[in-house]
């Protein structure tokens, strides 16, 4: 049964990726204009007769459209993603040198936004209709309308340029020659505002679901039984609420994965953080196209990554959908 | 699988059991003052904004296309927000900048609607067909959502026309799957089948008798899609994506960047007042949209 529906689910995320892939092969043939320039990413004048002879011959733009659409199927398949013709280096290589960035940020988000959604929404689910609920609740409402780029200019403004706190761009200090610890404390230095800002983009959506889904809790025959049985307001908190509320919140961070992943892209580009996202930005104002297409897929392949954990890690959590 | 509408559908629904679970006569009493307040801001920001996009050549200074004093001038009694990098009045930028952010949001809210009823409708009354429609409106929330719009933008070139296009044709799937559950309710009761005997065609069961039904929550999703769209809008014209003619609060946002306006004191002027406004106009429409969900989805209602 959870086998058949989990073939069915497996299925449907092959189904998001190929159709990813369609878009990416389509889009630039669909387009007017000389395909061989929007495959290329450059004006065909700038490129030298030998490369022009070269991508034709890879792509096959003198097959027949389903033998391009095969070649281009294996390359991705295979992890080639092409070579950028503008910045003069094979694409594989571009996304290697950014991930690590990306990853850096986003899971460092994600961990802030765990810790402080969590901790805020069960207070404010146990002191709920109180004048502190009412104030986090308005809160997270407001913050959850505010652009995220926005608020990332806003720090660079205060904490970097006012306060000096924090640097206001990259993600090194170039050619200062840090090792070790001192390596690491710059790191994190330059990575402080970014995932700051980041956290905030999914703070709400985590708090909400724990508040909620701690309410729900608040309400369920085991906890009138702790209390009968005299445990402590502490521990039937700590120990029966928490755990039991924390299902709905695991799936929505397994989630917020993929969703911050796919935020780096304005992020990134506010504070010049060499990441997956800036990445695309900068393709994008350069019009280099193979990158762009490179780095999209790479964010869907994240958004069904994280949507694969959050289907395998909630049967493990919870017993009962095991059952189901 | 959380796409932003998604989401907000989610957090709305989620920030609402709690709120009613209130025992004594005082909070409830507090609580229906609460959402009548809720729904009065929505309703004073959306109609103070729409009321400036629709004056706005009366109520701005000057011609925001036009070079009417020094570039990066601070505020001065000429100028109250001061001028960008060519001279431009930054205050009436934003005022007229405010036809464009609403029009956007509007108009692919709009589509986003009619697509997601349709689909909804369509996918709620057949089965068959309906299982096939949501396999992709699946694919549809699944793919990830901002890099797809970047993708699609920086192909199909900057207009205004491709912006709305892009983000109407993209966020549609939460509304489809809401609609659809509904729909799926109504279709199984009985006055469907009474009125299929009496040989009513489909046609004219959906039309006549099913779509009344979910045009209220249609227009709950709309409003709160309204918000979304207009966020996303300044996304993307933040990354220069926007039609290069038509400036919106994110294009004021954009030059704001790319002039370095936030390392300066100028970021006061140029950077606050834009962001305030994207995110007031998306904060009235979500609140509408939360009372209006509150009232016409039976989901909240009956729990």
């Amino acid at each position: 049964m959870t086998n058949a529906r989990h073939g069915k689910q497996l299925l449907q995320y092959g189904l998001v990726l190929l159709i990813a892939i369609t878009l990416n092969f389509a889009l630039p043939r669909l387009m007017p204009g000389n395909p061989l320039a929007l495959i290329a990413g450059v004006d065909v004048g700038l490129l030298t007769p030998e490369e022009r002879a070269e991508i034709r011959d890879r792509v096959g733009l003198d097959q027949p459209l389903h033998q391009q659409y095969l070649t281009y199927l294996g390359d991705v398949l295979t992890g080639d993603f092409g070579y950028s013709y503008r910045q003069k280096q094979p694409i594989t290589e571009m996304i290697m040198a950014r991930l690590p960035w990306t990853l850096l940020l986003t899971l460092s988000a994600l961990a802030v936004s765990a810790l402080v959604g969590i901790i805020l929404g069960a207070i404010a689910a146990w002191r709920r209709a109180s004048r502190l609920d009412m104030v986090l609740l308005n809160g997270m409402i407001v913050l959850d309308s505010l652009p995220s780029f926005w608020l990332g200019m806003l720090f660079i403004a205060i904490f970097a340029v006012q306060l000096g706190w924090f640097p206001s761009q990259g993600a090194v200090t170039p050619a200062s020659g840090y090792q070790g610890i001192a390596y690491a404390v710059d790191v994190m230095r330059h990575a402080a505002l970014p995932v700051l800002t980041l956290s905030l983009l999914s703070i709400p959506r985590v708090f909400l679901t724990m508040r909620y889904s701690m309410c729900s809790v608040l309400g369920a025959e085991f906890i009138r039984t702790a209390r009968a049985k005299g445990i402590s307001d502490w521990r039937i908190l700590v120990r029966h609420m928490i755990p039991n509320a924390m299902l709905p919140v695991v799936t929505v961070l397994a989630l917020r994965f993929g969703f911050a992943f796919g935020g780096t892209v304005v992020i990134e580009t506010v504070f010049s953080y060499p990441g997956l996202g800036r990445l695309i930005f900068e393709a994008v104002s350069g019009r280099d196209y193979p990158v762009m297409q490179a780095a999209f897929l790479l964010f869907t392949a994240a958004v069904l990554l994280s949507n694969l954990l959050a289907d395998w890690l909630y049967p493990r959590l919870d017993p009962r959908a095991r059952a189901a | 699988m959380v796409s932003p509408t998604q989401a907000q559908t989610q957090a709305r629904t989620i920030a609402r059991p709690a709120q009613r679970r209130q025992p004594r006569a005082t909070s409830r009493r507090l609580r229906v003052t609460a959402t009548q307040l809720t729904a009065a801001v929505g309703v004073t920001l959306v109609t103070l904004l729409i009321l400036i996009a629709v004056f706005a050549p009366f109520i701005a200074p000057y011609d925001p296309a036009e070079r009417v004093g020094r570039p990066f001038s601070p505020p001065s009694a000429e100028h109250a927000l001061g001028t960008n990098d060519i001279g431009h009045d930054i205050l009436s930028e934003l005022i007229f900048g405010a036809r464009i952010s609403l029009a956007v949001g509007l108009t692919a809210g709009l589509i986003t609607v009619v697509i997601g009823t349709t689909v909804g409708l369509l996918a709620g009354y057949f089965p068959r067909l309906g299982s096939i429609l949501m396999r992709f409106t699946d694919v549809v929330l699944v793919l990830p959502f901002l890099p797809l719009l970047i993708i699609l933008a920086a192909y199909l070139g900057r207009s205004l026309m491709n912006t709305v296009l892009i983000i109407g044709l993209l966020i549609w799937a939460s509304t489809a799957r809401l609609i659809r559950s509904q729909v799926m309710v109504i279709s199984s009761q009985d006055f469907v089948l009474a009125a299929r005997s009496l040989g009513a065609t489909h046609r004219h069961i959906i039309i006549r008798h099913v779509l009344p039904q979910v045009m209220l929550l249609s227009i709950g999703e709309f409003v709160q899609v309204v918000g979304q769209a207009i966020l996303l809008e300044a996304s993307l014209s933040f990354l220069g994506l926007g039609d290069p003619l038509q400036k919106s609060w994110g294009t004021v946002l954009y030059w704001a960047q790319v002039r370095g306006a936030f390392l300066s004191p100028a970021w006061a002027w140029w950077v606050l007042p834009p962001g305030l406004l994207i995110g007031l106009a998306t904060l009235g429409f979500a609140l509408i949209g939360f009372t209006l969900e509150q009232r016409f989805n039976p989901r909240l209602r009956q729990r």
